[in-house]
């Protein structure tokens, strides 16, 4: 073994041995150019490293990031396959053993552990075989459940590949209320606002719209600068979740940065087009005007989506008859609704009443629908618990609200600056609370 | 000189047709409307120019003639004759330009009887000597202007813009009449002067139907201080009138229903002589059918039929008066049917006509909103009948409106009876709360991320960083998002 490798295992061993990671850390950024130079040995490395993870940690990227070693200069190795197996098993141990209080101290390094081997795994077509490493190391680095870290992102992605969208959900379900900050990491904006899109992507398959429609709400309510693309395509998404789940586009809150509307609204217009031709309830129209786009929304992978605006438009014209009719033959349901005759108008009908969006009876004798009004009448128990349950969840927002203001009300910069506004009035002294959150 | 400098202005101002001059942005309705032919007016044209004079008799002669093929020869005869007292020249030339159009069109078909042979011939001599007029004495009174401004008398000197200005009004160039009687605001020495300069910006402003300019100076005028003592009480009562009816005209004009028929119901018939605006009829005819078509059946009552200043309007229009009256008797096939007679007349009058369908939707939606609200149940049947109209007809107004949430109430198509809905104000309570309370929950929970989100000094910032680190699927076209 060469003399600086032995030395920099030997520093490794004592610091971390110490507890003393701060200045670990530093000597694993310098000694970068060490490892990378003695590559072959990198393996024998990691052997005499156990239990040092934030060594380990640093080993294991060099090793990832090296090309495979040509098959000459190596001896135990002879497939490239079996190479990156090897590799991916020794992570996956390094993920699983390694001390979490350790890594920590370089949630960046980690990170950029797992984004390589998400990225492996995606180029290797195996999403699946990630999404429990991935998620033993979010949970390493947490330190709390709603805290969000760079490899969430990497979690929703192995999810979506790979059409399992489970262990995604068990974090996303989970609301962010703090974000991994360190001194001197700047939390990449990629990161935040992938998770979000993925994971509006992901609730919009597993059809909860209303989940999908807040998570892309919060991509594009991201701070800007400039136009980020998973921003745009958001954008777009927000536009068709918006027109299944309301039937018309919501309107983007203000704090929006200004980028959205000067430079990804003009890019979005056949989206625009689309919200525009639902509004005025023509199911004939709105496909007219699918056919004209279905170049664009197939190049966004936005046609599936598409689609299903347009069978919401049916269901949203059938839920405005029920307002209007107590009762209505199937065929008129069909020319009211545009359909192609009873027989689709019962069909749709029929699942409507099924899936609890209408209330209605079909009578097949007379072909008539009766249409019912809501039975909930507010008055059952189990209403009364989801009611007590509502009204709990907003208690505890409102006071981690208040906590969040005290907080502010106590922090030294804010005290300073408010008390340096007194002298003027009492909106400035909001004004300062404002602009200290923003 | 002077010459060459008003005639080509004349020319830009009056190259189109002279009620589409200037047509404001606002006021897009007359420009969209589809040109549309009124064919068997029941209207004496006369009587119906005899109200008018100036500029409001030509304008209302051209929109006739040009919506009315039946009338059209004769309006434009009309026209003519009147527009030679005047020194619009401009307006002269087209006139006769459309007058030999419509004889052109009109003599093929029926060369024998009914086309008169006493068409007016074009006169270009006429048309040089009023030129010629008209420039001289633009050209006194520009000299006699600069007369006044350079010895300072505030008074002639606004005198001499009102001068200037009615001359340029008599010669159709309304933005220069504007600019002279605008220009007298600044040598105004007392409230009537004021009143008076108020007054004759509206009337231009009228005629190029700047809405919110007619808006604003009647304003100014009402809040003039000293302007009901100022004047002799006749006089003070027609200006308030005069005032009042501009207002509802503009307020007609940019479809605000409601309050135009409040101006037009406090004009007064006695002190209602203007002529150059509007005549007694009109303010019955736009006051009455805003009303009908915005007012519930108590202001109705209140406001319209047991006004008595605004009876005597009514008076003038018998049918009109018909009308109100069966409607608010609940006759409404027969108040339907009045009103449909009188449709052609109305596509005839240039101020309400872009606006008759949209009031005739709303009087009828009053019908039946009134017709079926001390109903439980009804008949649609009946209903039908009583509205002169057919059961799938009525079926789908009624969806519209119930729609608008105009009727609470629920269409049963099978027996065809329109049920009233009872509202359970209770469940709607408790879904309207459950509804609050998500989106309270929602948009804490937005508050809370972003503030996260802002303490952790997240934000997209330079696009070399995002462009391009498309993950996968983010294939989307090149960097063309910076334009």
């Amino acid at each position: 073994m060469a003399s600086p490798l032995e030395q920099f295992v030997h520093s490794v061993r004592t610091l971390s041995s110490q507890g003393n990671f701060r200045d670990l850390c530093e000597l694993l950024c310098k000694s970068t150019d060490i490892l990378i130079k003695n590559g072959q040995h990198l393996d024998a490395v990691l052997e005499c490293l156990q239990q040092h993870s934030l060594g380990m940690l640093s080993v294991l990227i060099i090793k990832l990031s090296l090309p495979p070693p040509s098959p000459a200069s190596n001896t135990n190795q002879t497939q490239p396959a079996d190479y990156q197996e090897i590799r991916f098993t020794q992570v996956q141990e390094f993920i699983s053993s390694c001390v979490a209080e350790q890594i920590r101290y370089a949630p960046d390094v980690f990170a950029e552990l797992c984004h390589m081997v998400t990225q492996q795994l995606v180029e290797a077509k195996s999403p699946m075989r990630g999404i429990e490493l991935i998620s033993i190391a979010i949970k390493k680095l947490q330190t709390s459940d709603s805290h969000l870290t760079l490899v969430h992102a990497d979690l929703c992605q192995l999810c979506l590949l790979a059409k399992c969208f489970k262990p995604a959900l068990k974090f996303l379900d989970i609301d962010i209320t703090s974000i991994s900050i360190q001194e001197g990491v700047q939390f990449d904006a990629k990161y935040f606002l992938l998770y979000y899109y993925y994971g509006g992507m992901i609730y919009a398959a597993v059809k909860n719209y209303e989940r999908a429609l807040y998570m892309f709400e919060v991509v594009i309510s991201t701070p800007a600068m400039a136009v980020s693309h998973i921003m745009l395509e958001a954008y777009k998404k927000y536009i068709l979740i918006s027109l299944i789940l309301h039937g018309k586009v919501l309107p983007i809150p203000k704090y929006v940065s200004q980028v959205v509307g000067r430079f990804i609204k003009p890019l979005s217009q056949a989206y625009h087009e689309l919200a525009n031709v639902y509004a005025t309830n023509s199911t004939e129209e709105l496909r007219q005007i699918v056919t004209k786009y279905a170049e664009t929304f197939t190049r966004d992978d936005n046609m599936g989506l598409t689609k299903q605006v347009v069978a919401s438009l049916y269901k949203k014209n059938i839920q405005r008859l029920t307002k209007t009719f107590l009762t209505l033959s199937l065929s008129d349901v069909a020319s009211r609704v545009q359909l192609n005759g009873p027989a689709e108008a019962e069909k749709y009908v029929l699942h409507m009443i099924e899936d609890g969006e209408i209330f209605a009876a079909i009578n097949q004798k007379d072909g008539m629908v009766i249409f019912h009004d809501d039975p909930e009448k507010y008055n059952s128990p189990a209403m009364l618990c989801r009611l007590e349950d509502e009204m709990t969840l907003c208690t505890e927002l409102d006071r981690r609200i208040q906590k969040m203001e005290e907080e502010i009300l106590v922090n030294p910069q804010y005290v300073k600056k408010s008390c340096g506004a007194t002298e003027e009035d009492i909106t400035s002294g909001q004004a300062t609370k404002i602009s200290y959150l923003m | 000189m002077a010459n060459n400098q008003v005639s080509p202005m004349i020319l830009v101002s009056n190259a189109v047709e002279p009620m589409q001059v200037d047509a404001p942005p606002e006021d897009n309705d007359n420009t969209e409307e589809d040109p549309y032919l009124v064919e068997n007016p029941t209207l004496d044209l006369e009587v119906y120019a005899n109200s008018y004079t100036g500029l409001a008799r030509l304008n209302r002669l051209t929109y006739i003639a040009d919506h009315c093929p039946t009338l059209r020869i004769e309006a434009l005869k009309m026209a003519i004759s009147y527009v030679m007292n005047t020194y619009n020249v401009n307006l002269y030339q087209q006139l006769h330009k459309k007058l030999q159009q419509a004889v052109g069109n009109v003599s093929v078909p029926d060369v024998a009887g009914s086309c008169p042979q006493d068409i007016p011939v074009f006169d270009p001599l006429w048309v040089e000597n009023k030129s010629k007029k008209a420039a001289l004495k633009l050209e006194k009174l520009d000299s006699d202007l600069k007369n006044y401004k350079s010895n300072s008398i505030k008074e002639s000197i606004r005198r001499g813009n009102d001068d200037l200005g009615d001359h340029h009004l008599d010669c159709g160039d309304l933005s220069n009449a504007l600019r002279c009687y605008s220009r007298a605001r600044d040598y105004c020495t007392s409230g009537k002067h004021v009143v008076n300069m108020c007054l004759n910006v509206i009337k231009v402003s009228v005629y190029i139907q700047n809405w919110s300019h007619v808006l604003s100076f009647v304003n100014k005028a009402e809040s003039t201080p000293d302007f009901s003592d100022s004047q002799g009480k006749e006089s003070s009562q027609l200006i308030l009138g005069k005032l009042k009816c501009a207002a509802g005209l503009a307020e007609l004009a940019t479809k605000k229903y409601k309050q135009a028929a409040k101006q037009f119901l406090q004009a007064n018939i006695d002190h209602c002589d203007f002529p150059d605006l509007l005549s007694p009829n009109n303010i019955a005819v736009y006051g009455g059918l805003c009303a009908l078509a915005t007012f519930d059946r108590a202001d109705l009552q209140k406001h319209v039929i047991f006004s008595s200043s605004f009876k005597l309007f009514l008076e003038l229009e018998p049918q009109l008066r018909d009308i109100i009256f069966k409607f608010y008797e609940s006759k409404y096939a027969t108040c339907l049917k009045l009103l449909d007679d009188i449709k052609d007349n109305l596509y005839l009058d240039m101020y309400i006509a872009p606006h008759v369908n949209t009031l005739y939707t709303q009087i009828r939606n009053r019908a039946l909103i009134q017709y079926f609200s001390p109903y439980q149940s009804a008949d649609m049947g009946k209903m039908a009948l009583a509205l002169n109209t057919s059961v799938s007809a009525l079926e789908d107004e009624l969806m519209q409106l119930i729609l608008d949430g105009q009727i609470q109430a629920r269409i049963d198509s099978h027996n065809k009876i329109l049920y009233a809905k009872d509202m359970d104000q209770r469940s709607s309570t408790f879904e309207k709360a459950l509804n609050m309370g998500k989106d309270y929950q929602r948009r804490t929970r937005m508050l809370i991320l972003r503030a996260a989100l802002l303490k952790a000094h997240i934000s997209v910032k330079s696009p070399q960083r995002d462009v391009g680190q498309g993950a996968g699927e983010m294939s989307v076209a090149p960097a063309s998002s910076r334009p």
